[in-house]
């Protein structure tokens, strides 16, 4: 319920900030939704559908080739990388870790997905596929390991060494695909331009719904969607997930269970970093299909990492909550985009400022659910609280 | 938070490898060896090994001396600067000398004007760490300052009107970071990375609301330089100190003054004492009739004001306008300076002083090796970040950061 | 006696807690330049009373009285303005700040108003040190200074700010025997310059040593207060321990077999690098509850941390089954046959925000039939946990439920469950009825009882002395980190009481 309030009030304050600036939060808003595809749910008739690997077609309720579902395969598109950073904090977050460097983990996944996206082009696809997201997940899980085992060893703090190891990724990313970088294209360094090469095709993901040519939705959401099922496995089903969580809601009691803390920070981290690192590959496969020095300096504040931290609080680390705080940030995310929103409502560049008000609302609040106790306190007058001796 | 070690399994090994009288001595080798890389008769051509070296040295220097091998720190720093300079020198070989001084003059100017946004927002998160708030939205306040510094420049027409609204800007943010943080007890991790969404948001949002596609007017009201004409004057280095502090930023020139400042406040007043007992054991200073609510309102709030200052040198100081995340990490690395610099005043000006230098490096050592096309200049951006990683994993069981630091405090 | 001044009286203080009542209209007074020690064992009522003239808790119902004046006492603020200085047990001090700055903290002289005025406080510091003959180098940082030098800077703190009225909380409990003798010393000072000292202990020999009057609270309750002038060891053992009926269990005689536990001239340092235990040695045989009587924190939670591969040995050998663990893991313990109920179930025993299952499956979750190759077996679990709570008639939920939700008899009762199930060689159990009611605790004891019939040996270790006395086989007495005395399971309390507090009572010679 809380986050369902949350997520309300922020709405509406980030409505007033719609009014002070003279403009009508209620058609914004509808533009912005409009823009999402969400509406496409709503445009019920009598449509029909291809069956895959068939020429058959069969009744559907919804058509999927109008506009409407061309943003709701955008919106999806963005929330796939959003379901898996979100994974990556909240797995983090039941072993008493906060990873806050999913941003680097997912550019190192990305920076793999890329260069091993490039070479070996004559491999069949699924193959080519399979080897470059495996490659990208462990690249994230080890990014992220090296600040597993500095807290496992020497106890440093992973909220310190994640953002440290996100920085050294973005200049390394810098780097890599930029002005004269090893990974710039070699077209693009007359022009100047900072972007890296485009991967083999064979090396793309296939796209299930909507048009290959267009950007429609590719089997990474699917892979995305599987990740949250893994992550409730991994959590709920296998001894290593009891490990994670008994160390995260109590350490003390885990070593007198017999159980390491220290490989359990370590693997928790590793895990966590795989969930970012497999955003960052499924991302340049999926529909970048190139990395562009933009997107790497893109993400000093925002950027799927720091959103997942608000997805993982939002979904309350629940698979089902963090695949639908996902889809809600991924949502506005297409929602306010240049190309959806309807600039004669409201100008894009605004609304995307606007989706960081709300996200930084949406985190604070959710993370103070204390907000309603304090209210109540500021009201009486204030009373010690004596607790036993 | 943070620098505390928790699980320590391999104790005296780390302990000796990372105890800073080891470090010192480390950098006094690693400066030794890059200036002897840059002499005759090795002299590396190309910069970037004895630069490198050198940096390190400098940066082993800063950590020991603010874990307080002073004398070795020193020792090791200075070692460092020399290589550095060997490496230049040696670079610069062919060149006239005229050449040489310009060099280094430029760096300089330019370490200073990099570094002054980081001072300020790191003696910012100083007092709020001091305190016992951990401030990773320093990025926050830093954006707000910038924004709102360009927009009351703008819109009253003078500098300090933009200093006066900026200042206050991040004096807002902050307090309303302070009641979450504070009052709340929400987690100072996530509330910190809220913070940073909203001053994102909301300066990205008022800037194109207000000033939209066409950016900040040019004839924007700036922090003016201070002229210092008579070190010219000044026999045989004056060509040198008037080009490279000659004419430096208002705001740099404080920036610089804020850190003996802030050491004083901070170490040698009764305040200053309160401000470091809340952070270190709250319940002992609430037990002596200090309120830590209010110390800590008070000290956060202020970390506001200084990361604001360190966002309008930035538009208004330097830049000379606005653009959406201008400030484009400098909170971090500021966060970053602090940590290295052992949560003490002038050992984070040294590791703001470093990680400008480094930054300075970044943008003028293709212009410096006259080899335009190198791309690994850039990635002097990253070394801040290495070189605290290096330092957070050395830091083995020594409590370096504010012992209280992170943690939300209940009243009894 | 009632002509006599006082600088304090409490009169009728009742405290009441959540299922407790710490404080039942206590009534207590402080004559000037006296030593009053306040004895009783925990949980008597002692630190609360203390903590409510303190200004830490509020009283429900009496008076406080200072110097003939009523006075309500809010806040610690409060306290010290009306001259009460208090010495917490855990002292409030900031390790990294000199001596100097510690004691003025708050209250500093200052040059212009603003800036510290070092040099003043340090001779402020180091003339009210040497009034009271306190040798202590102002300059130092507590973090480098010894724990008897830190009393020393809280008392100088109190001093500082002008106290009258010095309560000290257990002072003598982090000190070694020398330091604590050179406390007596400057109580002695004080004294005579005037103060009034308040001092908690539960240590008779102290209290014969230094007190001139002794308080006795016992369940909340003051039993009496007697001068120090013809109170013996044993009618202040009496009076603390009071003639409760013991809850003795059935229980037939022991059949003790093979040596199960053996240990050798053990050391153990605790959280701060002390000796918590030195050099201790005794066997525990299969068939027979050993127990280890003793006040909190001589030792014992170090020792049975030390067995279970929680904390390192510092030296000396622990075998078990003749096999030498000394430096074994928690989990190679587990292993071997170790069960262990731990003293603290809700920071050692149970996960709270587990589920009863999860609890229950604590040390044998990653192996089978719990699981296999890192699958958890759930189901298997599950059932298996339904099973133990039935037979250990664990109430308030099933095996779903969170662990947090149960009341605390019924948890130690899952704790009981997870360790007896796995029929160890060896069961640790350390303060194992620790806050729980009668039936719980009968409970309990039935199942400790059967577990030594089943020929396990069981080493317990308790704070109460009727837990020890109707349980075990053999009692070994802790006190400061040795084994003082082995004494039969017919001992009086009186005795063991004497013992457990350093008394010079009779002692037999360990076997």
């Amino acid at each position: 319920m809380t986050p369902l309030l949350t997520t309300v009030f922020a709405f509406f304050v980030a409505g007033l900030v719609i009014v002070a600036t003279g403009k009508n939060p209620l058609s914004t808003y509808r533009a912005i939704f409009d823009g999402t595809g969400l509406n496409w749910f709503f445009h019920v008739g009598s449509h029909s559908i291809g069956v895959p690997f068939t020429s058959s077609h069969v009744w559907f309720p919804w058509a999927t080739g109008s506009e409407a579902a061309f943003n709701l395969q955008q919106t999806l598109i963005q929330t796939t990388p959003l379901i898996l950073t979100g994974l990556a904090v909240a797995f983090a977050f039941r072993c008493g870790l906060f990873n806050i460097g999913g941003n680097g983990q997912y550019l190192v996944g990305a920076l793999v997905g890329i260069q091993f996206g490039v070479w070996f082009a004559g491999m069949p696809g699924p193959l080519h596929v399979t080897l470059v997201l495996a490659l990208a997940t462990l690249a994230g899980a080890l990014w992220a390991g090296i600040a597993g085992f500095l807290k496992a060893t020497v106890g440093a703090h992973e909220v310190i060494t994640t953002i440290m190891l996100n920085w050294i990724a973005l200049w390394l990313g810098s780097y890599l695909v930029g002005f004269n970088g090893p990974m710039q294209d070699p077209r693009a360094r007359l022009g100047g331009a900072g972007v890296s090469r485009d991967i083999a095709k064979s090396a793309h993901l296939h796209v299930f719904w909507g048009n290959p040519l267009l950007q429609g939705l590719h089997i990474g959401f699917l892979l995305a969607v599987a990740a949250l099922v893994a992550y409730w496995i991994i959590l709920n089903r296998t001894t290593l997930g009891y490990e994670v969580r008994a160390v995260g809601f109590n350490p003390d009691a885990a070593r007198y269970g017999g159980i390491s803390v220290a490989r359990n920070y370590f693997l928790a981290m590793a895990i966590s970093g795989a969930f970012a690192g497999l955003a960052g590959g499924i991302d340049m496969l999926g529909w970048e299909f190139n990395l562009d020095l933009t997107v790497v300096s893109s993400f000093s504040v925002g950027g799927p990492g720091f959103i997942g931290i608000a997805v993982a609080l939002l979904g309350r680390g629940s698979p089902v909550g963090i695949f639908f705080a996902a889809l809600l940030f991924g949502a506005l995310q297409t929602g306010t985009s240049t190309r959806n929103l309807n600039p004669s409502v409201f100008q894009p560049e605004l609304a995307g400022s606007l989706t960081g008000i709300i996200q930084g609302l949406v985190v604070l609040l959710v993370a103070a659910p204390l907000i309603l106790l304090a209210w109540q306190a500021a009201r009486k007058p204030f009373r010690r609280k004596d607790t036993g001796s | 938070m943070i620098a505390r070690a928790e699980s320590l399994e391999h104790r005296s090994f780390w302990h000796r490898i990372s105890s800073p009288r080891s470090i010192g001595i480390a950098g006094i080798g690693a400066g030794i060896l890059a200036l002897w890389l840059a002499l005759p008769p090795v002299t590396v051509r190309t910069p970037p090994g004895p630069v490198a070296l050198g940096v390190v040295a400098v940066a082993a220097g800063i950590w020991a001396f603010a874990r307080g091998e002073r004398r070795l720190g020193g020792g090791a720093a200075a070692a460092g600067v020399i290589g550095i300079a060997g490496a230049l020198a040696a670079m610069q070989a062919q060149t006239s000398n005229l050449s040489i001084v310009f060099t280094w003059s430029l760096l300089i100017a330019a370490t200073l004007r990099w570094s002054t946004p980081l001072t300020f927002a790191a003696l910012g998160g100083l007092f709020s760490e001091r305190s016992g708030v951990v401030n990773i939205a320093l990025e926050g306040m830093m954006l707000m300052g910038a924004f709102f510094g360009a927009y009351g420049a703008d819109k009253t027409h003078s500098w300090i009107g933009g200093v006066v609204i900026g200042v206050a800007s991040g004096a807002a943010l902050a307090l309303l970071y302070a009641f979450f943080a504070i009052h709340l007890r929400i987690d100072q991790i996530v509330g910190g990375t809220a913070i940073n969404f909203l001053a994102f948001g909301i300066t990205g949002y008022l800037y194109n609301d207000i000033y939209g596609n066409n950016g900040t007017p040019s004839n924007l009201p700036g922090v003016p330089n201070v002229r210092l004409h008579w070190l010219g004057h000044i026999p045989a280095v004056g060509n040198f100190l008037d080009n490279s502090i000659g004419a430096m930023n208002l705001m740099i020139w404080i920036g610089i003054a804020l850190v003996p400042i802030s050491w004083f406040v901070l170490f040698k007043t009764a305040t200053g004492l309160r401000i470091r007992s809340v952070g270190e054991h709250p319940r002992a200073a609430e037990a002596v009739g200090i309120s830590v609510y209010a110390t800590r309102y008070a000290a956060v709030t202020l970390s506001g004001v200084l990361a604001a200052l360190g966002g309008v040198f930035l538009s208004i100081g330097y830049v000379g306008s606005f653009g959406e995340n201008l400030t484009g990490g400098r909170g971090f690395i500021a966060l970053a300076a602090l940590i290295f610099g052992g949560w003490k005043p002038f050992g984070a000006f040294a590791a703001c002083l470093l990680f400008g230098f480094s930054s300075a490096l970044a943008q003028h050592l293709p212009d410096l090796t006259q080899n335009q096309a190198a791309a690994w200049p850039v990635l002097f951006q990253a070394l801040p970040y290495v070189l605290t990683l290096i330092a957070v994993a050395g830091i083995i069981g020594r409590a370096v950061a504010p012992a209280a630091d992170g943690q939300p405090y209940e009243k009894q | 006696m009632a002509s006599e001044p006082r600088v304090l009286e409490l009169r009728g203080i009742t405290k009441r807690f959540p299922g407790v009542l710490a404080n039942d209209h206590v009534d207590f007074d402080l004559r000037p330049g006296e030593v009053h020690a306040l004895l009783g064992e925990n949980g008597a009522g002692k630190s609360t009373l203390m903590n409510i003239l303190y200004g830490l808790y509020h009283p429900d119902e009496g008076e406080i009285q200072i110097k003939g004046e009523a006075v309500r006492i809010h806040s610690p603020k409060d306290a010290i303005e009306r001259g009460i200085g208090m010495v917490h047990q855990h002292f409030m001090l900031i390790p990294v700040m000199t001596v100097v700055e510690n004691i003025v903290l708050a209250a500093e002289p200052t040059r212009a108003r603003v800036v510290l005025d070092y040099a003043a406080a340090r001779e402020e510091v180091t003339a009210l040190a040497e009034q009271f003959g306190f040798a202590i180098d102002p300059d130092a940082r507590i973090e480098e200074i010894t724990v008897g030098q830190q009393q020393r800077v809280e008392i100088l703190k109190a001093l500082y700010r002008h106290a009258d009225i010095l309560i000290l909380d257990e002072p003598t409990a982090v000190l070694t025997p020398q330091e604590a003798q050179e406390l007596f010393g400057i109580l002695r000072n004080l004294v005579d310059e005037g103060m009034s000292v308040i001092f908690i202990t539960h240590k008779l020999h102290e209290v014969l040593e230094v007190a001139d009057r002794i308080t006795v609270l016992r369940r909340g309750k003051r039993v009496d207060t007697v001068p120090r002038r013809g109170a013996t060891e044993e009618g202040l053992a009496r009076m603390m321990v009071g003639r409760e009926v013991l809850l003795r269990v059935e229980k037939g005689p022991a059949t003790p077999g093979k040596p199960v536990l053996a240990v050798e001239d053990l050391w153990v340092l605790d959280d701060r690098d002390l000796e918590a235990v030195r050099g201790v040695s005794f066997e525990v045989h299969s068939g027979e509850i050993v127990g280890i009587a003793g006040v909190d924190g001589n030792g014992q939670s170090e020792l049975v941390e030390a067995l279970s591969g929680l904390r390192r040995a510092a030296g000396g050998v622990i075998r078990v089954g003749g096999e030498d663990v000394t430096h074994a893991s928690a989990h190679r313990m587990l292993r071997l046959g170790l069960g262990h109920i731990p003293e603290d179930r809700h920071r050692r025993g149970l996960v709270l925000r587990f589920t009863l299952a999860e609890n229950l499956a604590l040390h044998d979750f990653d192996r089978p039939p719990n699981s296999r190759l890192g699958w958890l077996f759930v189901d298997r679990i599950v059932r298996w946990a339904r099973g133990l709570l039935q037979q250990f008639d664990v109430r308030g939920g099933g095996p779903k439920t969170l662990a947090s939700s149960l009341s605390g008899g019924n948890q130690q009762k899952v704790v009981l469950a997870r360790e007896l199930a796995r029929d160890p060689l060896l069961l640790l159990a350390a303060q194992p009825t620790r806050g729980l009611d009668v039936g719980a605790i009968e409970f309990v004891h039935r199942r400790l009882i059967e577990a030594r019939d089943a020929g396990e040996a069981v080493l317990l270790t308790s704070l109460e002395l009727d837990e020890i006395l109707s349980l075990s086989d053999r009692i070994l007495v802790m006190y400061e980190g040795r084994i003082v005395g082995e004494y039969p399971p017919d001992t009086t309390p009186e005795e063991l009481g004497i013992a457990m507090t350093g008394g010079r009572g009779r002692k037999e010679v360990a076997a």
